[in-house]
């Protein structure tokens, strides 16, 4: 039977990726922004914000619910270095890509059409979003690996 | 003015600068600091990270917020270039001295 706890982690890595495949969609579309273009750039900039939201929430309530039992076992494993260095980096990290992919539909606000300044915050602010995502993404299969090293047979 | 980007976006995008750079600090003095601010953090919320959040996304908006009320409600004037390099060099600074850190943390053991 499948616990919640995991439904729960599987959706915090969901909404992760939904989150970066939406925003590779800012990025190319802002690359090629036009009339035709531009609503669906806000949208897009919303959904980066909402899926990250999600994500943020499902992930912290698991965090904070769930995750000293896995902290044990990485601890006693082989790869404690998946706590230490890489689940606390990650932890804080996330903070940062929250605060950015809030600020990006206040950044994509702006007549990206005419505007070059604006567009190219918008990239930046996209760009960031989406090496840190993968970045988290990586972090998450690390933490992963260190529990499942810890519980493999030796 | 000096740029043509919206007052908020300006406002909002230095206020991630500055909270990005205050997160990354917060995390050293958490750590550190004899241990009183990570008990303080976590009595507050239950968990020093949610206080932590809490913290950092109550900063960004404030921060945002007070920023556009300057120059008589026209908000910070500084270019897009300057806004960006801010930006990005402040999530990157953050970004190492909170990977520095627990990296130092963990091989000190």
């Amino acid at each position: 039977m499948i616990k919640f706890a995991d439904v729960a982690l599987m959706t915090h890595a969901t909404f992760g990726m939904l989150c970066i495949i939406a925003s590779v969609w800012v990025f190319v579309d802002t690359l090629n922004v036009s009339q035709g273009n531009l609503v669906r750039i806000k949208l897009m900039s919303r959904a980066v914000t909402g899926c990250m939201w999600l994500a943020f929430l499902i992930g912290g309530y698991w965090y904070v619910t769930y995750y000293y039992a896995d902290k044990a076992l990485i601890l006693k494993g082989p790869w404690p270095f998946a706590h230490h260095l890489v689940m606390e980096t990650k932890e804080h990290l996330v903070i940062m890509l929250l605060l950015l992919t809030t600020f990006l539909p206040i950044a994509a606000s702006g007549d990206l059409v005419a505007n070059k300044s604006a567009r190219n915050v918008v990239l930046w602010v996209v760009g960031l979003i989406i090496l840190t995502g993968i970045l988290m993404e990586g972090s998450g299969a690390i933490i992963g690996m260190g529990v499942k090293l810890a519980v493999l047979p030796k | 003015m000096k740029h043509n980007l919206e007052k908020y976006t300006i406002s909002f995008g230095l206020s991630l600068a500055i909270t990005s750079l205050f997160s990354a600090l917060l995390v050293v003095l958490k750590e550190l600091c004899d241990h009183s601010v990570l008990v303080w953090m976590s009595k507050a919320t239950g968990h020093h990270w949610m206080t932590h959040g809490i913290i950092d996304v109550v900063v960004f908006f404030v921060l945002g917020w007070f920023l556009g009320t300057l120059n008589g409600g026209r908000g910070v004037d500084i270019s897009a270039e300057k806004l960006i390099k801010t930006l990005v060099g402040s999530v990157v600074v953050s970004g190492l001295i909170i990977v520095g850190f627990y990296m130092v943390d963990m091989l000190a053991g």
